[in-house]
């Protein structure tokens, strides 16, 4: 396709994320029984969305050599005097793929909350909530300007806040919104301060300009500039936009909230906690890979590279100690990123981004699975209450094993390709980093074939009588009643399953085109021939590794009882309590960071209580006493004072006068003599 | 006779005065008419004076004595009539008490 | 002559004073008396012979005797004499008053050439012109103090009515 067509296509990047945002708009002025009507508001305007996108994504696939075809479109936001601040769109293949991903996974997500959420009184509130969402991711993926970037940044933040304490009158929700926000917000300093700094070094924020001015085309200029921490000043913006990507995908140490999240419905953790948010730490590394990229040998791909690799490890270590069916996927998801953070800082951009392609699709599978199943074993989140699914769910076991062995890496599904690419990359750039990941690989499969064999293999553990109500941090506000827990599972309707079969088509298929992706991404395609077999088979090993530990520990005996101690927790002892706890990060986040918080809140409520307040409260005592001066020196003593006395001396003057009108006439016949008499002497005188 | 107009002149003024003076400082309400009546006749006097000294060929003044006394007796007709009726309501001739007008 | 005409002044003089200044009001009515007899003998002097004629007929004859009617009819039944008080409230507001006009009058007259006249003949007119005039040129007024004198006469008889006929 022509550069003038693709021009033509950038200029209309806005529409895309616009159809979600006017959904939005609209919905929130809906009154609360219309759900049908929002639900289909929603759905439609993101498969307006979707469309759009598509046709975009199609657009950029004609280029014929490597050079990468982007096209983008400026336009000033404001100006104030000299400056201006500028806004911008962007069409190129990132941007293209990263769309399409959001759209169509988003509208199939759209699809399973109707599902989800039909039993729910805010019907409403939750599509609105979620268009406002999707129009800020999209706007976010579509954007060519930093600013731009960050503003859908902060919406999806907010999209999340407001999503995870859907059911605010939960305190588990309402506590989980907020750590949510704060952790991300620690993080969004760093991305600021990396905003601020690259706008003082090149004067824009625009990234791409027709002049090649834009921040990213100045990337190699920056390299040579001095910048902090003995780093070019390119590479000191990456490490602070990093540290913005370590709070919103959620790497340590500023992955606490994303477990937690999972308070909210589960389409919300599907969509925005597997799919699209948590990706856009990783999306905006990318997006911003020049930079990191400039100045050769710095260390701050190096520590991008080491924080997804722990990432990695530890949230898989601790996903093998959980019984939540959707914290077991959090912290799977939180491994994964760890993955895609691991590939970008070891240098591959196709690396990593394909793999948040691939992720996003058989991760919200994942969730869309176990939000079918949660719907069909009446509200159940608890993995040891469950089992023996299979034959009451036969749709959402096939695609929820697909979906797994996607994310394990099993040969074809796409995980394997995806992974194996990250696993490939980081073994270039590190023996050590990539032992780590293999060994995550390794526990990945493990944990994800535990869950699987305790929710749907085995038999069904969820009537059962000596369990009470142990929902005790899963209560959910439309409660069944108590007799509903004990009920049978059922599958759920189709407008829940079709998502799963659609998804699951992806999550077999996309891997194919790992190739493609990096030759569309403009990636140099040449590929070291040495440690590909290695790195593969050990991919593939580790996993059949994991799986068939798995079976061994959970398949083969499965649990009879929920009250049974898990087969693990009998091994490992104390560790799997350490695991189970999820390493006790949040209990020391609480005594140190928090208390000491809580303790500066005091020392500040105080001080703007006796200071701030104190001179308010002087200013404003001067300045009633100020009027009160004026109001007894002014009002009262000269203008009353003065009117009152005015007034006085007509009354006595009058009342002196009126003597003169004494009725009689002999003193009238006096004051006319009186008045002849000087007559007399006017007369004499003159 | 060699007196000269001034001497009547001043006659006149003085009766004037003194009728004047009853007039404002009595209590009594005859004796304010008494006062009236004594300034009248000054008057009258002044005005024969001027008569007999410089217009006595002209009748005029005559004429404006004669009126002027036939007025000034139906005056003090009338004053009395209405002292005589106050007396009636007021059962006094006290000035100082015929005081309704007030105000 | 001059002897005449002070004598006759002083007893005017008198005459006035007193009749303001005595207690008894029958013996001020009589000083009144006094009063205008000399005044008529005044105009006798002056050869204004109708003039005096009719001060005495209507002054000491009507006004004087009308003024002790009106006495006779204000006494207190009691035989009171009047007022113990002769001077009223603030009465040297009104003696004051008086002073001041009689010392500008004086002044006054003091000054004027005019005042330095002296009689140049005897009077001319006679009683038969005075009546003469009355029906002649002064008609008008003649006939308007006539109807002025009927209106005083009923407005008094008015005013001084019983009001006893009204009650019943």
């Amino acid at each position: 396709m022509d550069h003038a067509a693709l021009q033509h296509l950038a200029q209309q990047q806005w529409l895309i994320p616009l159809f979600p945002l006017v959904a939005a708009a609209i919905q929130s002025l809906l009154p609360r029984g219309q759900r049908k009507l929002s639900a289909g508001l929603c759905i439609v305007a993101m498969g307006a969305s979707c469309i759009l996108a598509v046709r975009a994504f199609l657009a950029t696939l004609g280029t014929e050599h490597h050079e990468v075809e982007r096209a983008f479109f400026n336009f000033t936001w404001f100006q104030f005097g000299n400056t201006h601040l500028d806004m911008g769109l962007l069409l190129d293949p990132l941007t293209a793929g990263m769309a399409v991903m959001v759209a169509f996974v988003g509208f199939w997500i759209f699809v399973n909350a109707t599902g989800y959420m039909a039993e729910d009184d805010n019907f409403t509130r939750f599509f609105c909530f979620q268009s406002l969402f999707a129009a800020s991711m999209l706007g976010l993926v579509v954007s060519n300007n930093l600013l731009l970037l960050y503003i859908c940044w902060e919406l999806v933040g907010l999209c999340s806040y407001l999503l995870i304490g859907f059911w605010y009158f939960k305190p588990a929700a309402a506590a989980a919104m907020k750590k949510a926000f704060i952790t991300t917000r620690i993080g969004d300093v760093g991305f600021f301060l990396g905003i601020l700094m690259l706008y003082w070094k090149t004067g824009t924020l625009n990234l791409y300009t027709a002049d090649h001015t834009g921040a990213l085309e100045q990337a190699g200029a920056l390299a040579h500039l001095a910048g902090w921490w003995g780093l070019s000043a390119a590479s000191t913006i990456a490490f602070l936009l990093f540290i913005g990507a370590l709070g919103k995908s959620a790497q340590f140490p500023l992955h606490v909230w994303l477990p937690d999240a999972m308070e909210g419905p589960t389409p919300v953790s599907a969509l925005i906690h597997a799919a699209t948010m948590v990706a856009a730490g990783v999306f905006m590394v990318g997006r911003m890979f020049p930079l990191f990229t400039a100045e050769p040998g710095n260390w701050v791909m190096d520590f991008v590279m080491w924080v997804g690799c722990f990432t990695a490890v530890f949230s898989a270590t601790i996903a093998v100690a959980q019984f939540d069916i959707k914290r077991v996927l959090a912290y799977s998801t939180c491994s994964q990123l760890g993955f895609m953070v691991m590939a970008l800082g070891a240098g591959s951009l196709a690396a990593g981004q394909f793999h948040l392609l691939t992720h996003a699709f058989f991760k919200a599978l994942l969730f869309l699975g176990s939000g079918c199943v949660i719907i069909g074993t009446h509200h159940e989140q608890d993995m040891r209450k469950m089992g023996g699914l299979k034959k009451y769910m036969p749709i959402t076991f096939w695609c929820y094993l697909i979906g797994m062995l996607a994310l394990c890496g099993v040969p074809p599904f796409a995980g394997f390709f995806s992974k194996d690419e990250v696993l490939l990359e980081t073994f270039r750039r590190s023996k050590v980093a990539w032992g780590l990941a293999t060994f995550a690989a390794f526990l990945t499969a493990f944990y994800m074939t535990r869950q699987m064999f305790m929710v749907f293999a085995g038999k069904w553990r969820g009537g059962q009588p000596d369990h009470g109500h142990g929902h005790a941090d899963h209560d959910t506000p439309d409660d069944h009643g108590s007799g509903h827990h004990g009920g049978e599972p059922h599958e759920v309707s189709w407008n829940m399953w079709l998502p799963l079969v659609v998804l699951s088509a992806f999550a077999i298929g996309l891997g194919f085109f790992s190739q493609q992706y990096g030759q569309y991404l403009g990636v140099e395609g040449g590929e070291a021939p040495e440690g590909k077999a290695l790195v593969m088979g050990s991919s593939v090993a580790v996993g059949a590794l994991g799986i068939l530990l798995g079976w061994l520990i959970y398949g083969r005996r499965t649990m009879e009882h929920a009250t049974e101690e898990d087969p693990l927790s009998a091994s490992l002892g104390v560790l799997f309590t350490v695991l189970n706890r999820k390493w006790y990060i949040d209990e020391l986040y609480e005594v140190t960071i928090i208390r000491f918080t809580a303790v500066c809140g005091v020392f500040l409520r105080l001080f703007d209580k006796l200071v701030v307040d104190g001179i308010l409260h002087a200013i404003a005592w001067s300045f009633w006493g100020v009027s009160q001066l004026f109001r007894w020196l002014g009002d009262e003593f000269f203008i009353n004072g003065g009117f009152d006395s005015s007034c006085e001396s007509v009354r006595l003057g009058g009342k002196t006068l009126a003597k003169l009108q004494s009725g009689r006439v002999q003193n009238y016949f006096r004051v006319l003599s009186l008045g002849a008499a000087i007559l007399l002497l006017i007369y004499f005188f003159t | 006779m060699n007196i000269p107009l001034d001497h009547y002149l001043m006659l006149s003024a003085f009766l004037f005065a003194i009728g004047l003076c009853g007039a404002l400082s009595r209590k009594n309400a005859i004796i304010v008419l008494i006062g009236i009546e004594i300034m009248f006749n000054a008057g009258i006097l002044n005005l024969i004076a001027f008569w007999h000294y410089k217009y006595f060929t002209s009748v005029t003044a005559q004429m404006f004595a004669i009126f002027a006394i036939s007025i000034a007796a139906a005056e003090s007709a009338i004053g009395l009539a209405l002292v005589i009726a106050v007396y009636r309501h007021y059962k006094s001739v006290d000035v100082d008490e015929m005081a309704s007008l007030k105000g | 002559m001059e002897t005449i005409f002070w004598i006759l002044s002083v007893i005017t003089v008198l005459g006035a004073i007193f009749a303001i200044t005595l207690r008894n009001l029958i013996h001020c009515v009589l000083s009144l008396i006094l009063f205008f007899l000399g005044i008529a003998g005044h105009y006798f002097l002056m050869h204004a012979d109708f003039i005096g004629a009719v001060q005495i007929l209507i002054y000491i004859g009507a006004v004087a005797v009308l003024m002790l009617f009106a006495i006779m009819l204000t006494r207190h039944v009691t035989g009171d004499e009047g007022p113990r008080e002769v001077l009223g409230g603030k009465w040297w507001a009104g003696m004051g008053t008086a002073v001041i006009i009689a010392g500008l009058l004086w002044a006054i007259i003091r000054k004027d050439a005019l005042a330095q006249l002296l009689p140049v003949g005897a009077a001319e007119t006679s009683v038969v012109e005075i009546g003469k005039a009355l029906v002649a040129d002064w008609v008008v007024p003649f006939e308007a103090m006539a109807v002025l004198l009927t209106a005083a006469l009923i407005g008094a008889v008015v005013i001084a009515l019983e009001e006893v006929i009204r009650k019943r």
